[in-house]
Order: C-alpha cells, then structure tokens, then sequence
C-alpha cells in the first residue's frame, strides 16, 4: 500500500502526491489529494478519491481524464506507471456521460446525455437507441456551425429545447414497445411529447426562415459542411466537445439499410425530414417537375400528421381495397331484402350529371377550332364523359362522347377569381383532344375533378377512394382561398388555420422567386393527386425515394487537390463511387467505383489519400477543405456498409467500422 | 345465424343459376358458322374485337380449329375437375364445336388457367361453387381460420367466403376475353385465347407450352404498328386485353413472339447501360466482360435498394418538332422523373432544365424507318406515344440517336425509368421460368457469348469508370493525369512508411483492402424481392383480378 510512514512521518515507500481535481474540467474545480506509487492501480485510485471526496453520490459513471494526453484512463487494472502518470499529471475526476445538446435532422433540439468517453461511433449508437433510430452506422454528429454574432437584434425566440437526460435506457434488450412507443419514452408527458417530435414530421417551415436561411450557392458551399464531421473513432472529449455544446445528428452515409416503416417511425421521419430540408435548402438540385412532387408529398404529409391520420396505410392494394368495397356493397345487398337485383346494384355506378360550360379546343389535322365557352349538358357515367345540348336531348346521341380512361387532368383553378376549370387531356387514337370544363363553384368543381382523376385511372366513381379524393380537393381549394403564399396572409377561421398551408413553405426559396402562390398552389395541386391515396408512412418513403432516385443525391463534396494537378478540384463521395469534380464548372471529370477499388492509403504526414483502382489506375489527392481522415472515413464507412447483411440483422461489426475507418491515432 | 345462412344459401343458388341464365343468354348467339374469308387474302386484323363473337367470326377456318380443339382440351381438362360439382354429365355438353360455347364462355376460363397458374386452379376446384344441393356445403369453409372463431364469427366467415365466391363467379361471367393471333418467328400464326386478367408474362408461357421453345428470357410479346412503323416489347407485367384494346377495329397492328435480346439486355450486360464510357472513342470494339460478381453487385445496387438507379443518359438527339419535318438536335438528359432538354443559353444543371416528357402516359417504341418516312438523320429512333394514340399525330414525339448503341441505352434507361424494379422482378420471373436455378448460371453463357446485333459496342472502360460527362478533352487529360500518378506513385507507399511519422504504430491500419462484400444475392434480392406485389395470379388469392372491381359488363 502506498504511504508507508515511518514514526517520525517520513515516507519509506516510493510513494508520491498525486492530485485529481473532481468535475468536469475547470481550474477551479475542488481537488483530492492522494498518496500512490507507481504501481497503484487505476481501480484502487478511483476508491481512494470516492473516499476522500466523502460524499455519498453515485460515483458508478466518473472516471479519469488525463488532460494533457487527452485521455481517459479507462482501463482499471492498469497501473499509474503503464499510463505513464506521473506527478505532474492534471487528472479530473468526472462523469463519462455529459449532457449535449443535439440538433436533429429535423431541425429540433433535444438535449440528452451522451458518452464523453466512448469512441464516437458507440456514443452514436447509443443515442440512436435512445431515439429508437435503428442501423446507427449510418449517423454521426457534426459540429455545429460557428455562429456569427452579428445579428443581436432579432434574436431568435427560445426555442422549445426537448430534453431527455434523465432518460435511463436498461442496456442490452431493445426497447420494448408500450403504448405504441418504446416503453422509455412512455414515462412522462414531457418525454412522450419528445418521442412525437421525433416520430412525426414537423409542419413546413416558415418561408421568410427559409429565405433567411443560408443556402449553398456553388459547390464549393456545399464542401463546407462536410469539414465539420466529428472523428467517429474518438471519443468527444478527445474532440474537444464539453458538457452542454451543440452538435448536430445527421445521416451521414447515404446508403440506408432496410428501410422499414412498421419498426423504424423515428428513422423514417428523421431521414424524411433531413431530405426535406435538403431539398428546401438546395443542397441538391431538382428540376421544377421534381420540385412540385416534393412539395406535393410535404402537403400531404403534413396534412395526415396533423389530422392525426398517422394511422396504417390506407390501401396496400387499390385492387383489394375494391374488393373490399365491393363486398361489403354486396353484404349489404345480401343482409337486406332479398332482393334480386343484386347484379343491377352490384354494376350500378354512380354518375353526374349537369349543366357545364365547355370549352373545346380541337385539333384536327390542320385545322384549328376555336368555339368559346359554351353551355352543355354533361352526363359523366363509369369513365365516359358525354355531353348534349340540353338535357331534353340526353336520351339522344351526345355531341361528343370521351373515354376519359389514360387521359390528363390538369385543374386550372383561381379561387379568387372564382373560376373551376378542369383541362383534360383526352387520348383517342387520332391523337389528344383538349377539352375544358367550366364548374360553377368549388362543391361543383370538386365532385367532377375528382372523378375525372379517378376515370383517368380507369376507376368509376364507385371507387372507394371517391369522397376521400372529393374532400382533397376541397381541403386544398380552401388551401387557397386562404390567400396561402402572401406574407402576411392571416388564414380566415380556426378550420383553415390548419389547412392555410404556405405553399412556398413546401419549395425552395429559388421557386419562391420564380413563381406567385397562386400560381404555385395549382401546380402542386395536380402533383397532389398522385400521391393523395398514400398513407403517412408510404408518403415518407416516397418523399425519400424521389430524393434517392435525383442524379446528385447523397454525394458528400470535398475539396481537394490532385496529384500533378495545379488547381484544387471537387471529390464527390458517394455510397458507390467517387466523383471527380471540376471546381469551376460542375462538370464531372471522372468517376471510379468502390467496388473496382483495391486499396486505399493515406499518408497522413502530408495529409494525402492515395486509392489504387482494379488494373493498376492509382488516384492521389490532399484534401483541403476538410481533414484526409474525414474522407478516409467516408471511404471506408461506404466500404464497411456495403458489407451489411439482411441475414445479420442489427448487429453491428464495430471492430470491422473502427479498423476501415479508424487507423490514424493511437489510442 | 342460422336462419339468415339459410338465406343466404337461397340467394347463393339464386345468384349462382342468375348467372348460368346469364351465360347461357352469352352463348345462345355464340353460334355463328365460322365465316370463311377468301383464302389468299391477306389477314391483317388479329385483334382488336371487343367481343368474342366478332373476333371469332373474324377468324379464318383452319385458325378456328386450331383453336377449338385447343380450348376442347382446356375444358375437358377443366372439367375433369369440376365434374364431381357438376350434375349435369359434361359428355353431354361437348360434343361438336360449335355447340361447345355456351359453356366456355362460363367455365372456360376456368381451365384455361390451367397451364398459366397451377395454383389458382386448384384452388378453384376447392372452392368451386357446389349447386344447392352439394354435399361440400357442409364443409368448413377454405381456409381454415388460425384459431377457433366462435359461432357468429364462424358465420360470418362463411358469408364473406360464400361472397367471394359469388363475386369470382359473377366476374368470370364478366370475363373479357380476347382472340389474339399472334405472329411467330416463321411466318406462321397462332390464335390464342387471352381473358383480360392475363398478363404477357402469362400469355408468354401459353406460347411456351405450345411452340416448345426453348423458353429463354428473350422471348417476348412484339406489338408492331404497321401504320405508324414503330413496334415495342410488350412488359412481361403488362396486361395484354388492355394493350390490345387500345387498337382500332380496322388496325393492322401486329401481335408477334419472337426473340429480342433487348428486352432484357440491362440485366445480362448491366455494365453497357450503367458504367458506360462514352468520352472513349469506340476504337477498341471491346464488349467489356464484367465478371458475373461484378455484374451482380451493379444489378443490386441499381434495383435492390430502397430505390432503383436510373441509368445516368445525356447527349445530344434530334428531336423532330411538333407536326413539322425538321429535326432540331438538343441536348437530353435522362432522370427518373422524366426526359430534360437542355433550354437554349442555359447550363445543364437542375435547376435549368425543361421538361420535356415525363413517363407517365406514354410508351416507348422503336422507330422504324424513320429516315424513309420522315426524313430523319439516322434510322435509330425512338418514339415516345400514349398508348392509346394510333395515327399520325403531334402528339406523337420522335427522337433519333446517332448509333444504335445510344438508341438501345435510352429505350432501356426510360423502360428503368418507367417501370423502375418491376422490369427486374419480370426478369426474374423470366429466368424462373426458363428454368434455371440461379440467373448468374444464365448470365454466364450470356457473357461468354455477347449480343452480335443490339449491342455491338460495348466499350465500358476496363476500370469501370462511369463516364458522366467525360468529354474527349477532359479524357486525354485524364489519361495523361493517369500516368502520371501511376508513375509517381510508388512513392508514396513508401513515403507512407518512413518520412517523418512520429510514432510508428499510427501507421495504416488503414491500407487494409477493402474486404470483398460478401453478399449472397439470394439472400438480398432473391426471394424477397421476387413476390410481386399481388400481382397476376401467382398472389394469395387467385381470382383477384388486378385491376379494379366491378369490371364493365361484357359489352351487349
């Protein structure tokens, strides 16, 4: 034991003062003072500073924290000498978990408590089990962004700060299921509050956020973000992370496994919302036609999420869904009287009939008519729209007849101008006929646009899906009666308060330029109509699939610079490939594939990633606008997540993640 | 309960003899003597009868045999059966072939799924609905419930199966069915029989049963447009009374089956469409041999993940302008969402493209002779129609491609980018049924011996470098750039081990090769990824038709 004394107090060991201050680290912090010998073991000194510390608290998370070799000394049975410890040493005493704040991909903050002292890649993991966020690997934490203290004056109002630090996860199991969510976020209101800001999308942004916010101009923005990857083989304070900083959650590799929305709600907003908000931001480009069925989907999410209709996807299979109705339209039959018209009702369909103004614009080989509006008697029955003069010549033949089966639908709607136009497109063999129908008002219009949509489908009224597709127009018609887009557009009533969406909230601020709401809403509108009959989940995972399917999606820019090359150039990373980029232009120059790929090395003197390609092509570049390691782990985490299997399920090779990208310090 | 079973039985019968008047009211004028047309004309319309009589009326003597004793050997087989059902003596329903109808048009379809999807039939023997007095009433209904249902929920099963039931019956009365000849590689034809719930792939393997092909994936369902000199594969997912109904009446559209090694060349030669290397000239006639790992892995890559890869496609085509006899060359890009050109004095990033078509409802066809007929600069055209178009019209968008290698990536890239996965999963189906345990044994002889006519070109860079827009300048660059590293970069890897790393353990780790995914793809994509969703008859439930219910009433 250490501090053998003789009488007269003099130390016949080779014992010395070693001095652990306790707390986090601060100078002022209280210190303990112990008498150790070389061979004192890590183990027995934690007991000896509990003992002096003399207060009762649970002292089972601290640890000690070397600060000059920005170290934990983790390993108990080691001795003070095999760390190399020597008097000199400023040691703290503290909690290996520290509370952080963490931004989420969907923009919120919530603060929990982290590992401080656990290589990043396990403290991710385990703050992905906390937030039930499954497959981890493919998340890290980024610093956030250096604020600039410019602006004072509109200081953003406090934002709501969701906490769960005092959240205790039992290790090992996954987390079981309690009232439709993991059982630990059951607890409270204040935690189950925290698991809906996690498991359902947040409504639109405000636009003007949206203009204020910074977006990538070029390329070379776009690289800056990718500079603030925090090192996932490091733990946090090894990173120079303290207690209460704010760092960001965000999916890091865009390869995501196994996408399940019955067991991944959290994983799947969380991606929704990190796609969305980088499509609203312009991270990556998209066409106009791409924007409206972003936006599109967003409304609709949106407008499921907050009518609660959170609920299970409304029809897996149209054809079962008419099944459905149809037998129960034959229950009902049967349950009656016995009635024996049961084929008349069975293929009875329900038709509209009226009077509308139609406007045909019909092109014949050469020949071009042009007749204005002209009043008509319509009837729309199964998917055939046939019109008469009047309705005394219904019985007779029609004026004109169209099968409306395979044709476009385009609404022309301007709600404060009070007109309901819906423009077909209608096939026939000798090409398209475009025809306009004029409604009188918005009940009208709705009823008509509705089946038009479903006759397009070839689906009669009859379809099941017909009121709910009635009421989606209606609800987006108030959408813009509401005077949406405007800034300073008050929504009318409390019921279009929740439907007077900002549609330059669902696209980015270039469209917000380009287009007027009004103009903006019809477009999305008719997007709308392909993606109203998904649930919210199907939606979601539409939503990521469009993202996943655009031609710059989930590529990570860097800028370096080549071997033999005067002029700094673009590394794209993707999950499958590594582009070459020209700075200036956009233009990609080269791309090779992971999977031709040998070896890479990184001489991490002068900073260089070399990579040898199948057939002997060798690649060297330094990387300048973020660290070689942060591109020497993209690298090798794409690798290591190509290696992911169905058959293993969620266990993680963590050795295998830590060795393709890890590699360049000693612990 | 028990009462209101009775009922229902008693509707059961009702409905079940309303619908045997209604098949008999079908058949009655099924009768027509086969109209004989003048032999040596030429036959031009095969398809495109709404109804069953004209289209048999429409068919010549020898034709109608062939048929007959086609469907006679259906029927008889369906009826073997359903004879313990069936009171009536089936002996007594078939004797000459014209008295043979009535009956078909009721049970007919029943056995002619009987080589398409084996499943189904049994299934519809079991649950064939018994006449009133059957002993099978008393049987439990299929399938038997997981766990015991009380009494009412017993019932109430019953009911909904009885329903089913009613309903399957009531839609077969409803059936439509389709006389289709179809052209076969020798100048012969076949008329086939073909009810609106059959998809190609379906009708694909009838072909297979009676040509005795060899059943390889190449063979398909052509669809020619003689009149508008443009021709297609039809989908193996497609449904074939659909595509068929959209021709006219009088059309000289064309029905084959015959081999084309397009329709599937993306999955044999994964590499011709994603890893193509167009900034190299095609001096080196080099069919790039991927190995069968490699291939594997692209194909996972670009269709079994949570979404499909479309092939990335630009460059410059002639477009030929809206009514007009000019082509205009542009620049085209091809993305999931649709086909972008390029508008005059803007770049071709994202944001400034304009849309030029998106694949929603239109289809795309092979332009033939287009040059002949339009004046266009290259024979190799694509063309892109809704369906439903079958004249000449400006609705009608013709592109033209320099070489025949650009023409097949675009009409693959916007069949990826039309029916995304489905195309794999037919294609997997394809190689099922052609009946080989694995497609990689397939893809083997396919690379062993590359396309000679579609795809002469196959110039993917040994490296497999994706092109994008590598241009011919950036690709000399490129290639002295590349010597220059692969000159000077020995040193490095020694650099790597002596210059001034302080601490010798920091060393790579790093350098280790990336370990070979190992990755089995039936496994990954495999059975998971082959069970369509619902789709065609292979599904739970055989009689679910795919398309919605009630289907139109067979047309008066």
């Amino acid at each position: 034991m250490a501090g053998m004394k003789t009488a007269t107090g003099e130390y016949i060991d080779s014992s010395w003062e070693l001095r652990v201050f306790v707390g986090e680290e601060d100078p002022e912090a209280e210190s303990v003072t112990l008498r150790v010998t070389g061979e004192s073991h890590i183990g027995g000194v934690l007991l000896k500073i509990v003992e002096e510390i003399k207060r009762k608290q649970d002292w089972s998370d601290h640890a000690i924290w070397w600060e000059q070799k920005r170290q934990w000394l983790l390993q108990t049975h080691w001795t003070l000498d095999k760390y190399g410890i020597l008097a000199d040493a400023r040691l703290f005493f503290g909690p290996q978990h520290r509370p952080i704040i963490l931004r989420l991909p969907n923009r919120r903050a919530l603060r929990l408590r982290a590992s401080f002292s656990q290589p990043l890649f396990q403290a991710v993991a385990a703050i992905c089990r906390l937030l039930s966020i499954r497959h981890p690997e493919e998340l890290s934490l980024l610093r956030a962004p250096v604020k600039k203290e410019k602006k004072k004056k509109d200081k953003e109002q406090e934002e709501e700060l969701y906490d769960l630090t005092k959240v205790v996860l039992a290790g090992g199991v996954a987390p079981a299921l309690f009232r439709g969510m993991p059982a630990h976020f059951s607890d409270s209101a204040q935690t189950e509050a925290c698991y809906h800001m996690l498991s359902r999308p947040q409504p639109p942004p405000d636009p003007a956020l949206l203009q204020r916010l910074p977006r990538p101009s070029s390329l070379l923005d776009k690289t800056q973000l990718h500079s603030r990857w925090l090192d996932s083989s490091r733990c946090l304070m090894q990173q120079g992370i303290t207690a209460g900083d704010m760092l960001w959650l965000r999916f890091k590799y865009y390869s995501f496994f196994d996408l399940d929305p019955k067991t991944d709600p959290v994983r799947l907003t969380q991606l929704y919302e990190q796609a969305r908000w980088d499509m609203l931001l312009e991270e990556t480009d998209c066409t106009e036609e791409e924007m409206m069925v972003f936006a599109a989907l967003q409304y609709h999410i949106n407008k499921l999420s907050q009518s609660g209709e959170v609920g299970e996807p409304t029809g897996t299979d149209p054809g079962l869904d008419d099944l459905d109705a149809a037998l129960n339209n034959l229950e009902v039959k049967l349950e009656g009287s016995a009635a024996t018209d049961v084929l008349d009702n069975l293929t009875t369909i329900p038709e509209l009939k009226d009077y509308l103004r139609i406007f045909r614009l019909t092109l014949r080989p050469r020949k071009l008519t042009l007749k204005g509006y002209r009043q008509h008697w319509v009837v729309f029955k199964e998917t055939t729209l046939s019109y008469y003069k009047s309705q005394d010549e219904a019985p007779g033949d029609p004026i004109q007849q169209l099968n409306l089966k395979g044709c476009e639908v385009v609404p022309d709607v301007n709600v404060s101008g009070q007109k309901f136009c819906i423009k077909l497109l209608v096939p026939s063999p000798e090409g398209m006929s475009e025809i306009y129908l004029r409604c009188q008002d918005e009940k009208q219009y709705a009823h008509w646009m509705a089946g038009c949509r479903l006759a397009s489908k070839g689906r009669t009224m009859a379809d099941s899906s017909y009121p709910s597709e009635v009421q989606a127009i209606l609800a987006f018609l108030s959408l813009q009666r509401t005077g949406g887009g405007g800034s300073g557009g008050h929504p009318q009533g409390p019921d279009a308060a929740a439907e007077g969406l900002n549609p330059y909230g669902l696209v980015a601020p270039r469209f917000q330029r380009k287009f007027k709401a009004k103009q903006l809403t019809p477009r999305i509108l008719e997007a709308h109509q392909n993606v109203a009959q998904l649930s919210m989940s199907e939606a979601q995972l539409r939503f990521i699939q469009a993202w996943q399917s655009l031609p710059d999606f989930g590529i990570s820019y860097i800028v370096v610079r080549f071997k033999g090359s005067r002029k700094d150039e673009i590394l794209g990373i993707a999950n499958n490939r590594l582009i070459r980029i020209d700075l200036a232009v956009g233009d990609v120059v080269k791309t090779w594939r992971f999977s031709n790929m040998r070896q890479w090395n990184v001489n991490w003197d002068i900073r260089q990633v070399a990579i040898e390609f199948d057939e002997h092509i060798n690649v060297a570049f330094s990387c300048v606008s973020a660290s070689c390691r942060i591109v020497h782990e993209y690298i090798g985490g794409y690798i290591f997540l190509s290696t992911r299997e169905r058959a293993r399920g969620e266990e993680l090779d963590e050795d295998l993640f830590l060795q393709l990208t890890g590699g360049h310090e000693a612990f | 309960m028990g009462e209101s079973n009775e009922d229902i039985d008693q509707m059961f019968s009702n409905l079940l003899g309303e619908m045997d008047l209604l098949t008999q009211s079908l058949g009655v004028d099924t009768l027509p003597p086969p109209d004989p047309k003048p032999p040596g004309a030429e036959f031009n319309y095969s398809v495109g009868f709404k109804d069953l009589n004209e289209s048999l009326n429409a068919l010549e003597d020898q034709d109608l045999d062939a048929l007959m004793a086609d469907l006679v050997a259906d029927i008889s087989e369906a009826e073997q059966r359903t004879i313990q059902a069936q009171k009536e003596s089936s002996q007594n329903q078939r004797p000459p072939t014209s008295l043979e109808m009535p009956d078909f048009s009721g049970a007919g379809t029943l056995g002619y799924g009987a080589n398409v999807a084996a499943v189904s039939v049994s299934h519809y023997e079991y649950d064939l609905p018994p006449p009133p007095a059957d002993p099978m009433v008393d049987l439990p209904p299929p399938p038997p419930p997981p766990e015991p249902l009380s009494q009412e929920e017993e019932a109430a099963q019953a009911k909904a199966d009885k329903i089913k039931l009613a309903l399957e019956k009531l839609k077969e009365a409803k059936v439509k069915k389709l006389v289709v000849k179809v052209h076969m590689n020798d100048n012969s034809t076949k008329s086939l029989m073909v009810d609106e719930r059959q998809l190609t792939r379906d009708v694909l393997d009838n072909l297979f049963e009676k040509t005795h092909c060899d059943c390889n994936v190449d063979w398909c369902l052509y669809e020619i447009y003689t009149e508008l000199q443009i021709e297609r594969i039809f989908e193996d997912h497609e449904n074939v009374v659909e595509v068929l109904s959209d021709w006219t009446r009088d059309t000289e559209n064309k029905v084959l089956f015959l081999e084309k090694e397009e329709k599937y060349a993306v999955f044999k030669n994964p590499q011709n469409f994603y890893l193509d290397n167009k900034g190299k000239k095609d001096g080196k006639e080099k069919n790039e041999k991927m190995n069968a790992k490699n291939k594997e892995s692209l194909l996972e890559e670009s269709f079994c993940g949570s979404s499909i890869i479309v092939p990335e496609l630009e460059g410059a085509l002639y477009l030929k302008e809206d009514g007009k006899k000019s082509w205009k060359r542009r620049y085209f890009l091809l993305r999931a969402s649709g086909i972008y050109y390029v508008p005059k004095g803007k770049t071709k990033t994202s944001r400034d493209l304009a849309c030029f078509i998106q694949f929603k409802n239109v289809n795309i066809y092979y332009g033939i002779q287009c040059k002949m007929r339009y004046k266009a600069p290259t024979d190799y055209c694509f063309v892109l129609k809704h369906p439903q178009i079958q004249k000449e019209s400006q609705y009608i968008k013709y592109l033209c491609c320099d070489d025949a290698r650009t023409l097949n990536q675009w009409v693959m890239g916007i069949r990826i980018a039309k029916y995304g996965k489905t195309l794999y999963d037919n294609y997997q189906r394809a190689v099922a049924r052609a009946g080989l345990a694995s497609r990689w044994t397939n893809l083997g002889p396919a690379s062993a011996a590359p396309p000679s006519t579609g795809l002469k070109a196959g110039t993917t860079q040994a490296n497999g470098q994706i092109p994008q827009a590598a241009h011919s300048v950036s690709a000399v660059l490129e290639e002295a750039q590349r010597h220059a590293e692969t000159a000077k970069d020995k040193k490095p890897a020694l650099g790597n081990h002596d210059p001034g790393a302080p601490r010798a353990h920091q060393l790579p780790k790093s350098s280790l090769p990336p370990p070979p995914p190992v990755r089995r793809s039936s496994d990954v994509c495999g059975s998971p990824a082959t069970v369509p969703r619902a789709k065609g008859p292979r599904g739970g439930f055989p009689a679910l038709p795919d398309d919605s219910l009630p289907p139109p009433p067979p047309p008066p």
